[in-house]
């Protein structure tokens, strides 16, 4: 096996484990609501067993020794010898973090010594899962159980010159239909050893008509040496067919006794037989004559005792060993459908899928160009080409933006770990509900959001959800909800954070902002502006501040994070009845079908989903707004902001201008340009630290003529032309 | 799995291509014991024999025993490497008599 | 000619090392995730022997050694079961569907690799 091999066998370890130990995690949850879910159970005991078969395969004995002990138990769990209830799951759960633990610290460092600390928090669980295990306690034995008899009889008495093991094989009639196959293990015994002799016999094979072709009918006999080998080691090589077989295994110069017994038992006449043992070298002649007079002795009566007593001798080294050990299994449903669908996935690192998008995003950069000079040629059936090329690459596109997209679930389960460990800690009954887990996205906002979660959800546990007794005060139920709900809106997803606590109030905030400095007294905000404010930094209103996730950031960090995927936060609240922060997110990072405009020489692009509409600016209309900041789109007032005012284009207005109507978060703003240049696909290359701070400004692309265009961030604009709008009303 | 069957000069010939394990047990089984009526000599090419396992030999030695009753002659001849190598393992060369190359030195 | 075998197992790192193992052997070496996907994957095409986990998803090992059974192509075939060694029950039952050999888990690719050759040589 070579080594980049075993690496990457073991990459698909690392990772296996850690799927089998979220699943673990989230049917432990589960167990927690309904403790007789045997689906539940088994995914638990399946998990647990697979990292240990697999651990076993890499020798990660560390591993292996700890989870063999959690599946033992489980297995009681399974078998309904062990109750399950809240300690239970607590302690399994604990285990769980450490099998996760020990996986990470090899796959941190696959030479890593054991840690001394992880150990002994292995030892404090082992200690605790001892009153669920069994009364028997099976050793962890790598091999199946061998033959115990390995030690040879003392040699006194008459032994046979022969230094060969003798072993005689009558293979049960079975063997064949079961798959097994006599002549494999005669194979694999002469490559263990060497068979020096063997005789083949059929004496048992019926005649023609009553053979059955399909049984086995031959024994053999065979004179075998082997350099090291036991008598276990012989024994072993006929495990599977123990059952179906009668072996018989003569050490090397064993007793004459012992080949008396031996011819005595064999089904063939014994006079034959002798001889056959003469023939193959087992006995010499002497030997056998010697033999066969102690049989006649044994059978006339004198010496009764003592073969009774050589036959017990023989049992004990020539049958197969009963195993021992049968655990007390209550009968084990069989696992049921389980939403594991590996087969039909494969796995790809991570970083060759953003090369693959990365090229691609680059195509469509390499094939604009192409229709810019396609266009130019008037050559049509070359404009054909390239437009059925931009077609095939606006699919390719999409398909590759799908491969990247996820699940959102995932992520969210791994809150019903935190919410049931969070409200523990601060001793809250808080339930949790997730809804829309299958809403999709790409998986380079999801590996990022996660954090920002954490923290609302914590906050809303910490600050929105009230004590049981204050909620019972209010008339509401004791225990707490959370709610998790993830949903596409016009080429975004939304993922809420909700709870059912006490709101927010927006009196307390705004005079908490005016303490900050954070806004005027005279200042008219509406209630989400209000709300906002909360994202400030060094906002707080709480009084006891609780450290979250022992970090101690603020909300602002939350809203700093978000804003860095080109997303929005909003909080909606009714005071009493709960709050609701919504965070706003493109759907993917890198590519996006924009809408391209043009004021004076700048290029501008808009994600596509969020243009409305369009409209021509005629010249009445010019007249109109010169000095306001709306227009009447049949009879709503509609805001808007001059782009050539925004980003200080030169040059005078054009002849015609054009609003594009844009929609963002339900709230809808125009923007005024010159030209319309229509749909386009956009490569998003972010811009650099330097233009961090410029306001209405999400990023840049490149125009197939090689030009810059800017991309608009939509939301701030609409922002802008909103309170403009509201500015010039006062 | 198949089996092709000649008679000439009171000499049959059989030829088995293929396995000759215990998928086709039944059916060498059925194909070979009446050969045995068809001649006074059977001659059995193994050339094209791609696998044994002990029902195949098992069968080999079936027909031999039952040649021997019926005091008619049994060759196996044109051994392919999958049957030399079961008669070498179980050392039964010698018991049908054929003249094979031994790939081995005698034990 | 190599021999063919089929790993069935619900854990990919299990079938990887397994497969590894067996294919340095020198046999040919086919994978199912479950007893399903095994199910699906067995066309009819020569396999020398199976190795089967007993506990999977969508189809359990037992359950899929059965269904094996009764496939006129592999009625023969040698079947090793991997079980625990908590798992004297399954093993009963595994041999009663048909599953003859065993290999328990935790084991080193050398026991698989001696297991698989005491019932077929590559």
């Amino acid at each position: 096996m070579s080594n980049t091999e075993f690496d990457q066998a073991l990459q698909t370890f690392f990772m296996e484990s850690r799927e089998l130990l979220e699943a673990m995690e989230e049917s432990l949850l589960g167990l927690e609501s309904s403790p007789d879910d045997n689906d539940a159970i088994n995914a638990i005991f399946r998990a647990a067993h697979t990292i240990k078969g697999s651990g076993g395969l890499f020798g990660l004995d560390g591993i292996v020794s700890f989870t063999h002990v959690v599946e033992n138990v489980l297995d009681r769990v399974r078998g309904g010898h062990v109750q399950v209830n809240g300690e239970l799951i607590a302690l399994l759960l604990s285990c769980r973090d450490h099998i996760g633990m020990l996986v990470e610290q090899i796959a941190a460092d696959p030479a890593a010594r054991p840690d001394k600390e992880l150990e002994s928090v292995g030892n404090m669980l082992l200690a605790q899962l001892k009153s669920y295990q069994a009364g028997v306690t099976h050793p962890v034995c790598s091999t199946a159980p061998a033959a115990s008899c390995t030690e040879i009889l003392p040699q006194t008495g008459n032994t046979v010159e022969s230094d060969m093991w003798h072993i005689s094989l009558r293979f049960g009639q079975d063997v064949l239909r079961n798959g097994m196959d006599p002549l494999a293990f005669i194979r694999y015994l002469d490559n263990m050893g060497k068979i020096v002799h063997i005789l083949t016999l059929p004496d048992a094979m019926p005649f023609a008509l009553e053979m059955d072709p399909e049984s086995c009918y031959l024994g053999f006999e065979i004179d075998f040496q082997g350099d090291g080998v036991d008598k276990a080691a012989i024994e072993e090589v006929f495990e599977f067919v123990r059952e179906d077989c009668s072996i018989r295994i003569l050490p090397p110069h064993s007793r004459i006794e012992e080949y008396t017994q031996l011819i005595n038992e064999l089904p063939e006449n014994n006079i034959a037989l002798g001889e056959l043992l003469v023939n193959c070298g087992s006995l010499t002649r002497k030997e056998l004559e010697q033999a066969l007079y102690l049989q006649e002795a044994l059978r006339s009566g004198s010496g009764t005792e003592a073969a009774s007593k050589l036959g017990d001798i023989l049992v004990e080294q020539g049958v197969v060993q009963p195993e021992l050990i049968a655990a007390a299994l209550g009968k084990q449903k069989v696992a049921k459908e389980n939403k594991s669908q590996e087969s039909k996935l494969i796995r790809i690192q991570a970083d060759k899928l953003d090369q693959l998008i990365n090229l691609v995003g680059e195509m469509v950069i390499a094939g604009a160009a192409t229709s810019l000079i396609a266009q130019r040629t008037q050559d049509a059936a070359l404009h054909e080409a390239t437009s059925t090329l931009s077609r095939l690459v606006e699919e390719i596109r999409d398909s590759a933006l799908q491969l990247r997209m996820v699940q959102i679930g995932e992520t969210f389960s791994r809150f019903n770990r935190v919410v049931r460990d969070v409200s523990r800690e601060i001793s809250k009954d808080i339930g949790l509900d997730i809804l829309g887990a299958e809403t999709e996205l790409d998986k380079s906002v999801v590996e990022k959001i996660g954090d920002p979660l954490m923290h609302l959800v914590r906050n809303s546990m910490d600050h929105g959800i009230e004590t049981a007794e204050i909620r019972l005060q209010r008339g509401k139920p004791a225990k707490g909800t959370l709610r998790l709900n993830a949903y596409h809106e016009s080429g975004s997803i939304v993922v809420e954070v909700g709870d059912d606590g006490g709101g927010l109030n927006r009196a307390r905030i705004f005079a908490k902002a005016l303490e900050k400095g954070l806004v005027t007294a005279n200042q008219v905000l509406s209630d989400q502006e209000v709300y906002g404010l909360i994202f400030e930094a060094g906002f707080s209103t709480a009084e006891a501040v609780t450290n979250l996730s022992g970090r101690g950031v603020g909300m602002d960090v939350v809203r700093r994070n978000i804003e860095a995927l080109r997303g929005t936060v909003q909080i909606d609240s009714v005071e009493g009845k709960g709050t609701t922060v919504k965070i706003r997110l493109p759907l993917t990072l890198a590519i996006i079908d924009g809408f391209l405009m043009s004021v004076g020489s700048s290029s501008y692009v808009v994600p596509l989903d969020m243009v409305m509409e369009c409209i021509e600016l005629n010249e009445t209309e010019r007249q109109e707004t010169r000095d306001s900041n709306y227009i009447n789109l049949r009879g709503t007032i509609l805001p808007f902001i001059r782009l050539r005012d925004q980003f200080r284009e030169r040059g005078k207005p054009a002849r015609h201008e054009n609003v594009v109507v844009v929609q963002y978060a339900g709230l809808r703003a125009g923007l005024v340009v010159d030209e319309l240049m229509g749909e386009f696909q956009t490569v998003i290359k972010p811009l650099g630290k330097l233009f961090a701070n410029l306001k209405g400004i999400g990023g840049s692309t490149i125009l197939g003529s090689g030009e810059v265009a800017l991309i608009l961030d939509v939301p701030t604009l609409i922002q802008r032309a909103i309170t403009l709008e509201s500015r010039a009303l006062n | 799995m198949t089996i092709s069957i000649a008679t000439s000069n009171g000499v049959c010939h059989v030829n088995v291509t293929g396995e000759m394990t215990i998928y086709h047990a039944a059916e060498i089984k059925a194909e070979l014991l009446p050969c045995l009526e068809l001649g006074t000599e059977l001659e059995i090419n193994l050339s094209e024999v791609s696998e044994m396992d002990t029902a195949g030999f098992q069968l080999l030695l079936l027909t031999k025993r039952a040649a021997l009753a019926a005091n008619k002659s049994l060759r196996l001849v044109a051994h392919s490497p999958a049957t030399l190598e079961v008669l070498d393992l179980l050392n039964m060369a010698s018991y049908f008599g054929d003249p094979v190359m031994m790939p081995r030195t005698v034990h | 000619m190599a021999k063919t075998i089929m790993v069935v197992d619900d854990s990919a790192s299990l079938r990887q090392v397994v497969g590894i193992a067996l294919r340095g052997a020198g046999y040919d070496v086919i994978e199912g995730c479950d007893g399903r996907d095994a199910l699906a994957k067995l066309t009819g095409q020569k396999v020398h022997l199976v190795i089967s986990d007993v506990n999977m998803p969508n189809m359990d090992g037992i359950t899929f050694v059965k269904n094996l059974k009764q496939l006129p192509a592999y009625k023969f075939t040698p079947v090793i079961m991997l079980t625990t060694e908590s798992q004297e029950g399954k093993k009963q039952e595994g041999q009663a569907a048909g599953a003859k050999a065993w290999v328990v888990k935790p084991f080193q690719p050398a026991q698989m690799l001696a297991a698989v050759s005491k019932l077929v040589m590559p």
